[in-house]
């Protein structure tokens, strides 16, 4: 492929490809995100390709083909988008294709079966936009993700791909900055620190060498927004590198992704390639005399590696540890030398804020966040997947609206947002507006974006006590409060959840974690005290009851419970007799059912399977 | 270099910028207490978090560790306050959980009045565990010996230092520069006749010719010479005996 080698070249190479494109053609566009991919979708692609030939029909002539990044409805997949009729098809298996091909292809027809059903109201629905999921979303950061194909740089074109950085490219460098600044774009990453003061502090420090680095190393768990934006946009990230570079005066950006991503690894990497081929990356970037290129560095599987300094080391070749950050990293970051580095929605940003302008991103969002945020709205709610919406949605919106609700009717109980080392926030604040601020003032964060949706059958001590293992085991280790201090929380928080809780230990935990907020070195330390706190500020009573009454009300905690069974509800149709492991409970058919509790070990079983609601944890 | 004034509990003293916090007080004769530290090694301190103190600057408020915290202009330290107490109180208390054999802990920590921790101790080999981790050890042998040897290996509260996969180090040239760093003395080196023991290797050492002591390992030569270019004659005598 010929090198751009100017702004017109680029637009008339934008031209041929828009004029070769037919719009009206029907095209099958198979999500191959990873959760996609793990339900099938590869599978359903390759069905696709042979009912093609098999009826054939001529790709690119009656038919359109391709395969897409993340559509974010993930627990729905294999999904299959229909364009241009717009028709979204869930859980779409090989054996469903040739109907797809018949009926919504060759004629304009809808395979009822495969489309969208609410949960709650029991309405169909066949469009893609209409469905509730998607109905309440902007899509800014995702605008082209399920629309694309990632590993089309053609495609990317065709949907105003590097238009921004050919904007940019014609702009003074200090206008790029004034104008990020201007959108109002704050670190999506979970710091919130506005973006266009980073790029402005570190071209203000005087330095012949410059970094531009991407973190791409997401981990928290159920956090996915990153690694569907590598995988299916992976342009949209190195554009805005290209122009935050430009902004800046760096000339080389390094891009650290989680190795557990290999698609994203895979994409990326063959999108820096075919940019470098086309002339986006390299010396003089579409004729002007910018050079830049981009290195992708695959982390080693830390979670504190995704904590800037840790990440910089680590790119640095050395053990990704933190270092303290009392001299910032846009004064002396990678190699010591002035750095900027930004999440991988943030940088996936810059380019429509250039194109469009900060004051169209500024229309979006609260007073102070601009814009959207993609979270990944997942746990106890009937839609999971990732949703981009507008700053300063109310957590009930996004959970019912957007997520349809709490799963089984049960009722709501909180969210936990940002992560490992963010909060819980309770129903009673089911209003607070979604945005960076709000979510700090209320003893949580942004983080990543992750959204844990919480039911009444969730123990918030056990969910203190989840995320505090997990940050055990993801601890560094290099300062005492965060390597010593975690595992004492730990060992106090099992004793509760186990019947050993005792008058004080409350207040020992709190402590501990002023210890951590106010002494441990990194973010990760300093944060890791929120699941704590902010379970013991809004479900204390929780605390108490396990701890004084030796209970626990949500019916978690196995060695605060019992399993009886309701008299008047036993039909005794000896299923959990059947059922049980233990072979613990006894009775006559048609007779009440016991279960003996000395043999019980309150896995639960009979519970599940019973269905006259008859067993009962106390 | 620039000078620059700050304040460390309302005194005015002076420093160059960048000069660590740590360092400005001692010279002023402000003591802080501090592990991982060490003047020697530059990029040595924020573990252990025994010196954190106060730090305002621009009408914001921040617990920061002195040991690496540079002074710029408008600093003002305060190192004895609550809020100090408190949190040096309770990092020394998990020091000392994971460290109870430690003299050295157990005596800052009976400065801030705790002698026993609430929380689980920790028990290493031989009832002797004293490591905290802080790492001061293995940055002396990159930064100041320059063979690195020794590293941090693993993470959370496996962390401890060593040579790879436990095995007698190749590099290791015996001078015992970690032992000397170390501020809890956690490192073993024993020295019996004219063989040194330390992280699983053995030395031969270098006698000296007056007083017939052994005192140098022959590795620890072999590297000087090496990287120096120095006679080797001169490593006939002890240092006492030159």
């Amino acid at each position: 492929m010929e090198a751009i080698r100017s702004f017109e070249q680029l637009e008339q190479y934008r031209e041929r490809l828009k004029a070769s494109e037919n719009k009206d053609l029907p095209t099958v566009m198979i999500c191959f995100g990873t959760g996609c991919q793990a339900n099938g979708s590869r599978d359903v692609a390759e069905a696709f390709r042979k009912e093609i030939e098999n009826q054939g029909l001529k790709v690119g002539v009656q038919i359109g083909f391709k395969t897409t990044g993340c559509h974010g409805y993930c627990e729905n997949g294999p999904l299959v988008a229909l364009r241009p009729s717009d028709i979204l098809y869930l859980r779409v298996a090989p054996k469903d294709v040739s109907e797809i091909v018949e009926k919504s292809i060759k004629k304009d027809e809808v395979v009822d079966r495969l489309i969208y059903k609410d949960v709650n109201t029991k309405e169909t629905i066949a469009q893609y936009k209409s469905i509730p999921f998607y109905k309440f979303q902007k899509r800014i950061s995702l605008r082209n993700i399920g629309n694309i194909d990632p590993t089309s740089i053609d495609d990317y074109l065709l949907h105003d791909g590097y238009k921004g950085l050919a904007k940019a490219l014609t702009m003074d460098p200090d206008a790029i900055i004034s104008e990020v600044e201007a959108s109002g774009l704050r670190g999506r990453g979970g710091g919130g620190f506005p973006t266009g003061s980073k790029w402005r502090s570190c071209k203000a420090v005087p330095s012949d060498v410059r970094y531009v680095m991407c973190n791409g190393d997401e981990g928290d768990p159920g956090a996915f927004m990153d690694r569907s934006i590598m995988e299916g946009d992976p342009h949209s990230v190195i554009e805005g590198m290209i122009i935050g570079a430009y902004a800046i005066g760096a000339h080389m950006g390094y891009i650290y992704v989680r190795d557990e991503y290999p698609l994203a690894v895979k994409n990326l990497q063959a999108a820096i390639s075919t940019a470098r081929d086309m002339g986006f990356l390299g010396k003089k970037i579409l004729g002007s005399n910018f050079d830049f290129d981009i290195k992708i560095s695959r982390g080693g599987g830390a979670f504190v590696c995704g904590e800037s300094s840790a990440l910089m080391r680590s790119l640095e070749g050395k053990v990704g540890e933190p270092r303290a950050k009392y001299i910032r990293s846009v004064e002396k970051g990678l190699y010591d030398k002035p750095s900027v580095l930004n999440n991988v929605e943030t940088w996936n940003n810059v380019p429509v804020i250039i194109f469009n302008g900060a004051n169209w991103y500024a229309g979006f969002g609260t007073k102070g966040s601009k814009g959207t945020k993609v979270f990944s709205l997942v746990g106890k709610v009937n839609n999971t997947g990732l949703v981009e919406v507008p700053m300063g949605i109310t957590i009930k919106d996004l959970v019912e609206k957007i997520g349809g609700g709490v799963l089984g009717g049960k009722e709501f109980k909180a969210v936990q947002t940002g992560g490992p080392s963010g909060g819980c926030i309770p129903k009673a604040l089911s209003d607070l507006p979604i945005d960076f601020d709000s979510l700090t003032e209320v003893g949580s964060m942004m983080g990543s974006g992750g959204i844990i949706v919480m039911d009444e059958d969730t123990c918030m001590v056990d969910v203190a006590k989840y995320f505090i293992h997990f940050l055990v085991e993801e601890s560094c280790g290099k300062c005492t409060p965060c390597r010593d201090g975690l595992p004492r929380m730990l060992n106090i928080l099992n004793a509760i959840t186990e019947g050993r809780g005792k008058e004080g230990d409350i207040e020992t935990l709190q402590e501990l974690c002023d210890v951590l907020t106010y002494g441990a070195l990194c973010g990760l330390g300093t944060s890791a005290a929120n699941p704590v706190l902010s379970t013991i500020r809004y479900f204390k009573e929780e605390y108490d009851a396990h701890i004084h009454d030796r209970k626990c009300p949500a019916g978690v905690c196995k060695e605060l419970i019992t399993y009886r069974i309701d008299k008047d509800a036993c039909t005794g149709c000896t299923l959990c007799a059947k059922k049980c492991p233990q072979e613990c409970i006894s009775g006559e058919r048609k007779q009440v059912h016991t279960i003996d509790e000395s043999r019980c070990i309150r896995c639960g079983v009979c519970k599940d399977v019973c269905n006259f609601n008859a067993v009962k944890i106390e | 270099m620039e000078k620059v004034t700050i304040i460390i509990n309302g005194r005015e003293v002076e420093g160059i910028k960048d000069q660590s916090v740590l360092e400005v007080a001692r010279e002023n004769g402000i003591p802080i207490p501090a592990l991982c530290y060490h003047p020697e090694v530059t990029t040595s301190g924020g573990s252990c978090r025994v010196c954190l103190i106060e730090a305002h600057q621009g009408g914001r408020m921040r617990l920061v560790t002195s040991c690496n915290y540079p002074i710029r202009k408008g600093l003002e330290i305060k190192t004895d306050t609550d809020l100090v107490r408190r949190i040096r109180k309770g990092v020394l208390e998990l020091l000392l959980a994971r460290v109870p054999d430690s003299d050295v802990i157990r005596d800052l920590a009976g400065k801030d009045g705790i002698t026993e921790p609430r929380f689980f101790k920790d028990e290493g080999e031989d009832n002797r565990y004293k490591c905290i981790a802080c790492g001061l050890c293995s940055l002396v042998c990159e930064e100041v010996v320059g063979v690195c040897a020794i590293s941090m290996l693993n993470r959370s509260r496996e962390k401890a230092p060593g040579t790879p996969y436990h095995k007698p180090s190749s590099t290791c040239i015996g001078c015992g520069a970690c032992v000397y760093a170390c501020p809890t003395g956690a490192i073993s080196m024993k020295d019996v006749g004219a063989t040194r023991k330390i992280w699983g290797k053995q030395f031969t050492m270098i006698t000296c010719s007056v007083c017939g002591i052994p005192y140098i390992p022959e590795a620890q030569v072999d590297w000087i010479v090496k990287t120096t270019g120095k006679d080797r004659a001169f490593f006939g005598k002890c240092p006492d005996h030159r």
